[in-house]
């Protein structure tokens, strides 16, 4: 660790649609250490599928567009990447796996056939070789009896069954990233405890880097060490998942983890962060979270926030901890 | 929750025929409720948990009829609804309501908030039309919604507020017995308290009876007051919630609380995969026990016998061959 793999700065994608700009990501910067995992958490619009689309450049446009930022892998910056130069640094050295393991798979062809063509494509390897390594590939990801499940078609195996799969496709060039959005949203309980378990012994065993997006707190605290929580496409904290899960800085962070309900821990009534997400084309003045802030005060309702560097290395954007908030009353 | 029994079930079965590969081939089903006996008191929440497949969404329809049963019964409030007839089960509609999880796709697009909350009237020939935007009024107020938007569409609402437009017509008819079909799962963390907290009031001001459906174990346990776990299209084990938790009895049920991630980060809470393999297909479930394919406990016996559902604890019931008819672990 300690030596950046991956530093996003400034990273800003806006979606020009009829109904104006939508802001889905905004002034985004974070580093991924090597080896490292970084969970980035949010409600749905809060950006973080924009943020792994946009650090591989799979942002449809139009309506979308990168507007500003670099995304610096290994010190070259992949935004200033020709297309051609791209199709080869994905796959070969950034990977992601998509929450739909259902739909992400072609139905027509075996599974052998889609992990060999990414083999291909990226590697001297004969058809022969490359099959060896499809084998070897879905034994790594913990399928019973590769040599036989390899001629299956997607439709004859299991949800958690085709994530395997998917992360075998990701996996078989050896990526420095890997980028997992939502892998497990749509499984069961007991089949993400599996792919969790997996991820984390890939992370392991391979040194890859992980950047896992996912709306469940639980998740991350069981696989990153790093968290970056995401509103309205801005990042509001980031620490540790020790740091976060203790002692949340941001109202907003706080807020969300009262409102998860615990086992074992009996609580009438759940908090609620009242109203909702505000629209990202129709963003309100002052800080995005306002609306729904119990600590606001003028200041929040007039000025953004800026990202403020905290102890202990950890960041934070929210008034509360700037000099401003001082002289301000508050009601 | 009173002591009162409001509907109980016996011997539950609902299976689907499918189409067989061969002709002369054995008629298959796929058994999604196989024999479920179980009774809910009034007043109480009673959830149910399992993962896709289980046939918890198809016990919570079957028990109100929206499924024909294969066979079994259903009692409610002294009255056998497997013996009414069409006529009869509409009007016995009123009292047993359900909501459903999709909040996109369970309204209907081209029906104003209005038309679809007043709808159950239409359909049970109640009120006069201005009685029926009164009590509409009324039920968005109850439900945290602003009249004003009465004759909005439903695609001009967010998610959280679909699932209170939802809610307000699962109300309309004053239900006794509402069946919540994971009715927060398409919901964000934020939004998902605030329904959860709508439905626990709910419940408080009209003395509902939940039958809470979720494959959330933490907002299950927030939510009920017992806990049914089904696997396969079978009851494995029913208990209080605490109880639940606390004395899991079924190798199931432990291995799927095992299995949540929870937001303790040590290193003892690390979240180890506790379940190996796939569900089991539910046309041809496994012979004995249905989990023994999963469980780690297995022995000849499982394989064989079909476990009965034995209370094995005061008011904890579970089906498993680990405990006999006294509740204590069977030396094997």
């Amino acid at each position: 660790m300690g030596e950046k793999l991956l530093q996003v700065k400034n990273l800003s994608t806006y979606f020009y649609t009829d109904e104006g700009i939508v802001y889905a990501l905004d002034d985004v910067s974070f580093d991924l250490g090597r080896g490292e995992a970084l969970g980035i958490v949010g409600e749905s619009g809060s950006g973080k599928s924009v943020t792994a689309l946009s650090i591989i450049r799979l942002v449809q446009s139009p309506p979308g567009k990168i507007v500003a930022g670099e995304v610096l892998l290994d010190g070259e910056d992949l935004l200033k990447k020709s297309k051609a130069e791209m199709r080869h640094i994905r796959g070969e050295k950034v990977s992601m796996i998509f929450q739909e393991p259902m739909t992400a798979l072609n139905p027509v062809f075996t599974v052998g056939r889609q992990i060999m063509e990414s083999i291909l494509i990226h590697q001297h390897k004969t058809k022969k070789e490359a099959r060896e390594q499809a084998i070897e590939m879905l034994r790594l990801v913990g399928i019973p009896a590769p040599e036989k499940r390899i001629d299956d078609y997607p439709h004859q195996m299991s949800g958690g069954m085709r994530q395997r799969v998917m992360i075998a496709i990701a996996l078989c060039c050896n990526p420095q990233l890997l980028i997992c959005d939502e892998p497990t949203t749509a499984l069961d309980v007991t089949i993400q405890a599996q792919i969790l378990e997996l991820i984390r012994d890939i992370r392991e065993r391979l040194g890859t880097s992980v950047i896992l997006i996912t709306h469940d707190l639980g998740v991350v605290a069981q696989v990153t060490d790093k968290v970056i929580i995401m509103y309205a496409g801005k990042v509001m904290e980031y620490g540790t998942v020790r740091q976060i899960f203790t002692d949340p800085l941001h109202p907003y962070t706080a807020a969300l983890m009262r409102s998860i309900p615990v086992i074992g821990k009996k609580t009438e009534r759940l908090n609620v962060i009242r109203g909702m997400v505000p629209s990202l084309s129709k963003r309100p003045e002052g800080c995005l979270f306002h609306p729904r802030c119990d600590e606001a005060c003028d200041l929040c309702r007039t000025v953004r926030p800026e990202l403020t560097d905290m102890p202990g290395g950890r960041q934070v954007r929210c008034h509360k901890y700037t000099d401003k908030w001082e002289e301000t009353s508050h009601d | 929750m009173t002591d009162e029994i409001i509907l109980s079930v016996t011997k539950l079965r609902k299976w689907f025929p499918v189409k067989s590969s061969k002709i002369f081939g054995e008629k298959q089903s796929v058994k999604a409720v196989n024999d479920i006996t179980f009774d809910i008191h009034r007043g109480e929440t009673l959830g149910v948990v399992g993962e896709s497949g289980c046939g918890k969404t198809t016990l919570g329809r079957t028990m109100i009829r929206l499924l024909e049963p294969t066979s079994g019964k259903i009692v409610f409030e002294g009255r056998d609804l497997t013996a009414l007839n069409e006529k009869e089960m509409r009007l016995a509609r009123k009292d047993l309501q359900i909501m459903f999880q999709d909040p996109y796709g369970s309204l209907n697009p081209r029906m104003t908030v209005g038309d679809i909350i007043t709808e159950p009237y239409v359909f049970q020939k109640m009120y006069s039309k201005k009685e029926r935007i009164e009590k509409a009024v009324e039920l968005m107020k109850i439900c945290g919604l602003d009249p004003v938007y009465i004759r909005r569409y439903p695609h001009e609402f967010s998610g959280g507020q679909r699932q209170r437009i939802g809610i307000a017509r699962a109300l309309a008819l004053r239900p006794k017995f509402l069946v919540c079909d994971e009715p927060v799962s398409a919901l964000d963390v934020s939004i998902q308290s605030q329904i959860i907290n709508l439905l626990m009031d709910l419940q408080q001001e009209f003395g509902l009876t939940y039958l809470f459906i979720s494959h959330n174990l933490s907002v299950v346990y927030h939510m009920v007051d017992r806990i049914a776990v089904m696997y396969l299209g079978n009851l494995v084990e029913l208990a209080d919630k605490d109880d639940l938790y606390q004395n899991t009895a079924h190798p199931y049920t432990r291995a799927l609380l095992k299995s949540i991630p929870s937001l303790d980060f040590s290193e003892e809470h690390k979240l180890r995969a506790a379940l190996k393999g796939d569900i089991p297909s539910p046309i041809n479930p496994p012979s004995g026990c249905v989990f023994h394919t999963r469980c780690e406990n297995c022995t000849e016996r499982c394989r064989q016998e079909v476990p009965p559902l034995r209370e094995i604890a005061p008011r904890h019931f579970t089906a498993c061959h680990l405990y006999d008819g006294q509740g204590r672990l069977v030396e094997n």
